[in-house]
């Protein structure tokens, strides 16, 4: 995925939240002035917030930021809501979608000053004392605008344009710094090599940084470029050797280019060589500017045509249109479309079979072929969709960068699995969460360097980032290491915004789970970064909107783990058809470990109505659906039913009782939050091979919300069982 | 004399879509690259023009003032630009 990809993600996010924000205003306006829905609308200029600053759009953040900020007020109860606020933030939010589709370059910086003044005034702490963003940053332009000269502002893709615009940009005062070069200065010399230019990679993004720490450019390197018909593009032949004032450290160059690892080799001192050239295997020694093509003779593919037999007529041509690889464009809704037929091709398969099976003529051999034909169009399908998460895992670099600036601690980032695929929907959508993760992470787990050395840590903080497939879902973690959920403190902040009641004794668990709370944070002092206390509940509602879910495991002192687990495709999923009473549910086979029918002496009693079985000498709490569903007329004893064995995450194993099982297929999932609206316990619906309606079963939140009322009801029998 | 033009973005998908059309140019006398439109440019395109500058007959490069402040600030100006100013003449703007 290149910049301009993950730039593009980060404009669709922006329109949805926008949308949402102006959904919710709406709401206010129409009388609805709950703090669910406030809280959307400061969500959804968070997100946006968050964003812009992570692209470098200095005047679209600065301005969030003040809107975020009364808005917060608003939230809060210390700015009074009423049709003139209403009105204020509406106009707020049109100069907020120019501001985005400015960043965009669909237009001009608005001009927000009086605006920003009007909101400042609104604010709580009105009359004076505005907050520190207003004045400084707007009057700069957007850092993605190429603001020089006559160019037109082509401006799609931030990274190379915001290195050109800073490189231009910044020229006066870097001159001014640097061309009284007298005082002293440090070498360094920076060789990029292959990898440091792939996957939308561009080192010179990094010489910027340089540059922009007050570096100046001594000589370039250009000695090792073979002549044109020889050239590797995939190569780095380019070499600096950069003067750096005095008073920048080390430490400040090499975390420029850590997150490159040994992609780009760097030499410190006056007196150290140029690092080498690091050419593609079967090379010969570097060849010298004026040598001949005689290296050619084993250069890669992309220079296989001699001059002298290449056709005269390319030159010609007309500058070639960009055409890489083997890929092609679909529009989206295209594809959409197309899973949408997919998905209606399962159920009518599913009604095909049923309907001949009623007539006696099952498990024809055309109708097995037309299983397996179905299954692989759906395959293919959802193939189509997926995409490696890898996409999303490259926008964290910048983001940390960016949060190393603005907290000045450093992170390293270590990443696996980048490679495991899983649907665009849900890759698109979890940005958002994981960005604010990542800048909660690095705001609130991470310590300052001193803090973490007296800790006996690392000065610099590692966050971890990892993906893999696990029984049908997708597992994503965000690990840190450092100082873990401080409980008491989560606590006491939650007591105080009374969200817990002040005698209640809560586990660790429900502790850290009380992050997720809206409006919570325990951070101090508000800053860019985090602490206004929106990010988490965003987060927990994304995972949740993705049918995933989230668990924290945090130990004080050495790191917070948060891990999301995701479904791999929200259209289609493999279903256990069961019934209960007179309903007809599905249980994702993704959950189902066995089932089984049990014996009677298996089963014990604990408490007034609960039971438990033991399955191969491990004891499972059972769990009856027909409660959770509210079925009239099941089988209520386990021994007259049948147990499905359900792995969850959190919550382990548990037994569902139900009365039969009649069925395992696939099943299309149709969201019951976009037809109803969420019901818990219930991850959607789908549409049965008869015409029927069922409930698919969420198996994880089932369980947990289950075991929960019970563990509270009669706390400590659990353990002793 | 052939005439190159570079796109507004000069990344990599551009720069290796070009190469072999400056290859293919190679022995035909000097070549003239257009990148007055140029708005971007990474490393790979800047590399390849200094290599196009060096090879056979060289090439003349008739660089935006992006183009142009981009390789001053890089050290490249001297390198990529025939009529390369002193240095601290009125800044670079061409």
């Amino acid at each position: 995925m290149n910049a301009e990809e993950i730039q593009a993600i980060f404009f669709a996010e922006c329109e949805e939240s926008l949308a949402a924000a102006e959904a919710g205003l709406a709401a206010c306006k129409a009388g609805t002035q709950d703090s669910d829905t406030v809280n959307a609308v400061f969500r959804g200029v968070h997100s946006i917030k968050g964003g812009a600053g992570a692209f470098g759009y200095v005047a679209l953040q600065a301005y969030t930021h003040t809107f975020e900020t009364l808005l917060s007020d608003v939230r809060d109860g210390t700015v009074a809501i009423g049709e003139a606020l209403i009105d204020l933030l509406l106009r707020a939010l049109d100069t907020l979608s120019d501001h985005v589709a400015a960043a965009r370059g669909l237009g001009e910086t608005p001009d927000d000053a009086a605006l920003q003044a009007e909101l400042t005034a609104a604010m709580a702490a009105n009359a004076g004392a505005a907050p520190p963003a207003p004045p400084a940053a707007p009057a700069a332009s957007p850092a993605a605008v190429i603001s020089d000269d006559d160019e037109a502002p082509e401006l799609s893709d931030f990274d190379f344009a915001a290195m050109l615009d800073d490189i231009t940009g910044a020229i006066g005062q870097n001159d001014a710094a640097a061309e009284p070069a007298t005082d002293a200065t440090w070498s360094v010399r920076v060789r990029p090599h292959a990898d440091a230019m792939r996957n939308g990679s561009e080192p010179l993004l990094m010489m910027r940084e340089i540059i922009d720490l007050g570096g100046t450019c001594v000589a370039c390197d250009v000695g090792q470029i073979p002549p044109l018909d020889a050239i590797d593009p995939g190569t780095g032949y380019l070499g600096w050797h950069f003067a750096l004032p005095a008073d920048v450290g080390e430490a400040a160059v090499r975390e420029i280019f850590d997150f490159v690892g040994d992609e780009c080799s760097l030499a410190f001192g006056d007196d150290a060589a140029m690092p080498p050239v690091r050419l593609p295997a079967p090379r010969v020694a570097a060849p010298a500017p004026a040598q001949p093509a005689a290296a050619a003779s084993a250069s890669p593919a992309a220079v296989a045509s001699d001059h002298d037999d290449a056709p005269r007529a390319a030159a010609a041509a007309p500058p070639a249109p960009p055409a890489m690889g083997q890929s092609i464009r679909i529009e989206l809704g295209k594809l959409d479309k197309l899973i949408d037929a997919v998905g209606e091709l399962v159920i009518a398969q599913a009604m095909m079979a049923q309907r001949l099976a009623g007539d006696g003529q099952a498990v024809t051999e055309e109708l097995t072929m037309l299983e397996g034909l179905t299954r692989d169009i759906q395959e293919s399908a959802m193939a189509i969709r997926a995409q490696p998460i890898g996409s999303v895992f490259s926008r964290v670099p910048r983001i940390l960068r960016e949060l190393t600036a603005s907290t000045g601690k450093h992170v390293r980032l270590e990443v696996s699995g980048e490679s495991t695929e899983l649907d665009k929907t849900v890759i698109e959508r979890l940005g958002e969460p994981l960005t604010h993760l990542i800048r909660n992470a690095v705001d609130h787990g991470i310590e300052p360097a001193e803090a973490r050395i007296a800790a006996g840590k690392p000065a610099e903080g590692t966050l971890t980032l990892s993906a893999e497939h696990k029984s049908g879902r997708i597992l994503i973690r965000i690990a840190d290491d450092g100082r873990g959920i401080d409980r008491d403190r989560v606590l006491a902040k939650a007591i105080e915004k009374g969200l817990v009641a002040p005698d209640a004794t809560l586990s660790k668990e429900e502790i850290d789970l009380l992050i997720f709370a809206p409006g919570f944070s325990t951070a101090q002092q508000i800053t860019n970064v985090s602490g206004r206390g929106v990010g988490m509940d965003v987060v927990r509602q994304n995972v949740k909107d993705l049918g995933g879910r989230i668990t924290i495991e945090s130990e004080p002192g050495s790191g917070t783990t948060f891990t999301l687990t995701l479904p791999l495709t929200l259209a289609i999923s493999d279903g256990m058809v069961v019934n209960v009473g007179d309903q007809t549910l599905v249980v994702p086979l993704a959950n189902v470990v066995e089932s089984l029918r049990p014996d009677p002496r298996e089963v014990k009693g604990l408490g007034a109505s609960r039971a438990m079985i033991n399955v191969r000498g491990r004891f499972i709490p059972v769990l009856p659906l027909y409660a959770a569903v509210g079925a009239i007329g099941a089988v209520e004893r386990p021994e007259h039913g049948v147990l499905i064995v359900v792995e969850t995450e959190g919550a382990g194993r548990a037994a569902l009782l139900v009365d039969a099982i009649c069925d395992q297929r696939q099943v299309v999932i149709k969201s019951l939050d976009t037809h109803y609206r969420s019901v818990e316990g219930v991850a959607g619906a789908t549409i049965l091979g008869d015409g029927r309606v069922a409930l698919i079963i969420d198996v994880d939140g089932l369980v947990a919300q289950s075991l929960a009322a019970n563990s509270l009801a009669d706390s400590g029998l659990f353990e002793a069982a | 004399m052939p005439t190159i033009s570079l796109p507004p973005r000069c990344d990599r998908a551009a720069a290796e879509a070009l190469l072999p059309e400056m290859i293919a140019a190679l022995g035909t006398g000097t070549l003239a690259i257009d990148a007055r439109g140029c708005t971007q440019i990474g490393q790979v395109m800047l590399q390849i023009l200094v290599a196009a500058r060096r090879t056979g007959e060289g090439a003349v490069i008739n660089a935006s003032p992006v183009l142009r402040e981009t390789a001053r600030r890089l050290g490249l100006e001297a390198e990529l630009f025939d009529d390369t100013p002193v240095m601290g003449k009125g800044g670079a703007r061409a």
